[in-house]
C-alpha cells in the first residue's frame, strides 16, 4: 500500500510546492494536495490566533487534510538563503499545529537551514527518504528530478506600449491564493492594467537592486520583494506606480512596506498600501483598486 | 557629537554613564509620556511593534532638544529588532532631521569600530572604566529591584520599598565612581532589609514572560510589577537587563548552561529558535509549571512575531503541566483599566485554584 502524504496549499507551497510534491511523488508516495482556499478554510484557520491571514489560511489547509492521510509535509523551513530567515511564523508553524491539534498523523518536519551553509539541504533530503523508507542515493536522485519542475523565471510581457503597467509587490502565498488576494490580478488585468510581481523580476535583478539598501533584509522573501519593487521603480522605464500587498500583521512586510513606499515618494512614483485580513470585503477592496488605477490614468494624461 | 539613545526601563542611567565616560555629551530622551508615544505612532508604520514606535518617539523627543547622534542596537532577525534602525533613519531623514545615526551590531568587529567613532580621545584603560562602571551601575539596579519585587506584597506600611527604590535610583544615578556606587547599593539594600514585613500567609507566586522591552519598560506594562505586588503577589520576572547582558554580550558560561537547559525544556513544544525570546517564554513556562508556581503572565507587544507563535502554544503547555497562563498583549492602546480587571479575575483564579487544591 503506498503512503498518503498531505501537502496543504498554503505559505511555501506557492514558492516550492510543485518541487515538494514532485520529490515526495518520485520516492513513492501518493501526494494529496488540498485545493483551493475557500471561506471555510479561513473559518477552520481562525484556530490560531494574532497570526497573519497566510498563516491562519494554513492552518485550514491542514485541518482539510489531516485525517485524510498518514504524514503531512510540513517542513521546518528555516532560512533558504545564506544569512537570512523566512519569518518566526514559518519557522514555528510545525510546532503550533501541534499544540492545537489533537490526533494529528506524524508531522514531516524536517529541519530546513540554509542559513549558515547548504549541507542542510541534503541531509533533509535524505531524512525525508527515510521516512518513507528510501536510502539516501534514491533520495537525492528523486529531489533531482524533482528539481527540473521548479518554476523558472518568467519574462515581462509588455501587452500594450503605452499601457499602464502596476508592480504588484507581495509574498508569493498573498498574490497567489485568489481568496487572500481577492484575485487581484485578474481584477488589474480587466481594468487594462498590466501587472508585474515580485516572482517576474529574476532573483539577479532584485538583488542589484536590493544592493542601494543600507542593511540587506533579513528575511528572505522580504528581501526579493523589496529588491524587485526597487528594480522595478529603478528603472529606465519605471512602473507607473506600485501596489504594496500584505495580511495583517505581517510582521515582516509592516516594515519592507514602509521601506519601498519611502522609496518610491522619493522617485515621486504612486505607492498604495493594502491590507487584508479575514475581514476585507471585496466592496472596499474593489473601490481602492479603482481609485488609484483612475489616479494613475489621469496622472499619465496630465 | 551630542549622543542620545533609545530608553528602556532603566537602561538610560548606564548607557547616560557610559557614554559620559567615553567623553560624550549626552542628551536623554525625556521619559515615555503620551507626547511621545503619539509622535510615534504618527510617523511609523502602523502595524509595528511597540518598541518601534515608542523608540522613534524617542529620538523625535530627543532630537528637538539638540541630539545630533543616535545609538542604536542592530541584530540578524528573524525578530524585526534588527531591521528597525534602517527604517526609523528613512523616517527621521524625512521629516527633516540632521543627525547620525550609529547601528551596533551583534559582531565583536563592528563594536569595536563603532566603539571607537565615539569614544573621544580616551585609551583602552578609560575605555574600560567606562564600561565597568555602567555594567556595575545595571547590576546594583536588577539586584534592588529584585529584592522590592519580593517586599512589596509583604511590607507592612505600603509603598516604602518603592520608596527606597526611587531614592537608591537616584543615588545611583549620580554615582561617579565604583565606591559611591557601591555604598548606595548596600545602603539601599540594607533600608530593604529593615522594612518590617506582614508575617504568615503564603502568598501568590506569579512568573512574568515575554518580550524584554514590555517587560522592563513599566510605562507600557502599566506598571505590571507594582500592581501586581500591591495585589498581595509575589512577581518573579524572567529578565532583567543583567541577564540579557550576560547571556547575549558576554556568553557567559552558567547563562549559556542555562539557555541548554531551557532549549531542552521547550523542545517538545517549540523545536527551534524563533527570533526573539519566544522560545524562552515557552521554557520557563514549563520551569515554572515544574516548580510549582500559581500562574504565568505572558507579556508583548502587539503583532510581535516569535511571541505570538510562543502565544500559540502556551495553551499546550499550560494544559501539560498544569498551570494557568495569561497572555496579555500591550500596544498604544492598552488601557489601565482593561489590565486591571484582566490582572484582578486572573489573580481570582489563582487564588480560587489554591483554596480548591488545598480541600482536594
Amino acid at each position: 500500500m503506498t503512503i498518503r502524504i498531505g501537502l496543504p496549499r498554503g505559505l511555501l507551497y506557492y514558492q516550492y510546492g510543485s518541487i515538494w510534491e514532485k520529490f515526495l511523488q518520485e520516492l513513492g508516495a501518493e501526494v494529496v494536495v488540498t485545493g483551493d482556499t475557500s471561506k471555510a478554510t479561513l473559518n477552520c484557520g481562525s484556530g490560531l490566533d494574532e497570526v497573519c491571514l497566510p498563516a491562519k489560511v494554513y492552518f485550514g489547509h491542514i485541518n482539510d487534510l489531516y485525517k485524510q492521510v498518514d504524514y503531512l509535509f510540513t517542513p521546518r523551513v528555516i532560512s533558504v538563503a545564506a544569512g537570512q530567515y523566512t519569518c518566526p511564523k514559518i519557522i514555528g508553524m510545525p510546532d503550533m499545529l501541534r499544540s492545537n491539534i489533537d490526533n494529528l498523523p506524524p508531522l514531516i518536519d524536517v529541519n530546513l537551514n540554509l542559513r549558515q551553509n547548504s549541507r542542510s539541504l541534503y541531509q533533509a533530503i535524505i531524512t525525508v527518504g527515510h521516512m518513507l523508507g528510501k536510502n539516501a542515493i534514491s533520495s537525492l536522485y528523486a529531489w533531482y528530478h524533482a528539481w527540473q519542475y521548479r518554476r523558472m523565471d518568467q519574462a515581462i510581457r509588455y501587452s500594450k506600449p503605452n499601457g499602464q503597467r502596476i508592480g504588484l509587490i507581495g509574498h508569493p502565498y498573498i498574490i497567489y491564493d485568489r481568496q487572500i488576494s481577492m484575485n487581484i490580478i485578474d481584477k488589474l488585468n480587466h481594468f487594462g492594467i498590466d501587472v508585474i510581481t515580485p516572482e517576474m523580476i529574476s532573483n539577479r535583478q532584485a538583488a542589484i537592486a536590493a544592493k542601494t539598501l543600507g542593511k540587506k533584509i533579513f528575511w528572505s522573501n522580504g528581501d526579493h520583494m523589496a529588491g524587485a519593487a526597487l528594480a522595478l521603480i529603478q528603472s529606465e522605464q519605471p512602473v507607473d506606480g506600485l501596489i504594496f500587498i500584505t495580511s495583517f500583521t505581517c510582521g515582516p512586510d509592516a516594515l519592507i512596506g514602509e521601506l519601498v513606499s519611502q522609496r518610491a515618494q522619493a522617485l515621486n512614483i504612486p505607492c498604495m498600501l493594502l491590507t487584508v485580513d479575514e475581514h476585507t470585503a471585496e466592496a472596499g477592496f474593489v473601490t481602492r483598486l479603482e481609485a488609484f488605477t483612475d489616479m494613475l490614468i489621469r496622472r499619465k494624461q496630465s | 557629537m551630542i549622543v542620545t539613545f533609545p530608553h528602556m526601563g532603566d537602561m538610560s542611567i548606564a548607557l547616560k554613564e557610559l557614554f559620559t565616560g567615553l567623553g560624550r555629551q549626552v542628551v536623554l530622551p525625556p521619559p515615555i509620556s503620551k507626547r511621545t508615544l503619539e509622535l510615534g505612532i504618527k510617523y511609523s508604520p502602523e502595524t509595528a511593534c511597540l518598541p518601534f514606535k515608542i523608540n522613534l518617539g524617542n529620538f523625535i523627543e530627543a532630537l528637538e532638544q539638540g541630539a545630533n547622534t543616535i545609538i542604536t542596537c542592530g541584530g540578524v532577525g528573524p525578530c524585526r529588532l534588527g531591521y528597525y534602525a534602517e527604517i526609523q533613519q528613512g523616517i527621521l531623514k524625512n521629516l527633516g532631521f540632521n543627525f547620525d545615526m550609529i547601528v551596533v551590531e551583534p559582531d565583536i568587529v563592528d563594536i569595536i569600530k563603532q566603539l571607537h567613532r565615539v569614544a573621544f580621545k580616551r585609551n583602552f584603560w578609560e575605555v574600560y572604566l567606562a564600561f565597568r562602571l555602567a555594567l556595575a551601575k545595571i547590576y546594583a539596579m536588577d539586584s534592588i529591584q529584585r529584592k522590592v519585587n519580593m517586599i512589596r506584597p509583604r511590607e507592612v506600611s505600603v509603598g516604602k520599598s518603592d520608596f527606597i527604590w526611587r531614592q537608591t535610583v537616584d543615588v545611583i544615578d549620580a554615582a561617579e565612581n565604583l565606591s559611591t556606587l557601591r555604598a548606595a547599593w548596600h545602603k539601599g539594600e540594607s533600608e530593604l532589609d529593615e522594612v518590617k514585613l506582614k508575617s504568615g500567609t503564603r502568598l501568590l507566586r506569579i512568573g512574568v514572560v515575554g518580550e524584554i522591552y514590555v517587560m522592563l519598560e513599566s510605562s507600557i506594562n502599566q506598571n505590571l510589577d507594582w500592581r501586581l505586588g500591591n495585589m498581595g503577589v509575589e512577581v518573579y520576572k524572567t529578565m532583567y537587563l543583567s541577564d540579557y547582558i550576560n547571556g547575549h554580550l558576554f556568553r557567559k558560561r552558567e547563562y549559556l548552561k542555562k539557555f541548554k537547559y531551557l532549549a531542552d525544556l521547550a523542545q517538545p513544544y517549540l523545536g527551534h529558535y524563533v527570533g526573539g525570546h519566544g522560545i524562552k517564554s515557552i521554557a520557563h513556562a514549563v520551569n515554572m509549571g515544574q516548580e510549582k508556581y500559581d500562574g504565568i503572565i505572558h507579556v508583548f507587544p502587539f503583532t510581535c512575531m516569535p511571541e505570538i507563535v510562543a502565544k500559540n502554544i502556551l495553551p499546550k503547555v499550560s494544559n501539560d503541566v498544569d498551570i494557568p497562563v495569561l497572555s496579555l498583549a500591550f500596544d498604544e492602546q492598552s488601557g489601565e483599566a482593561g489590565i486591571v480587571t484582566r490582572l484582578e479575575a486572573f489573580i481570582d483564579l489563582l487564588r480560587y485554584r489554591r483554596v480548591k487544591h488545598h480541600l482536594a
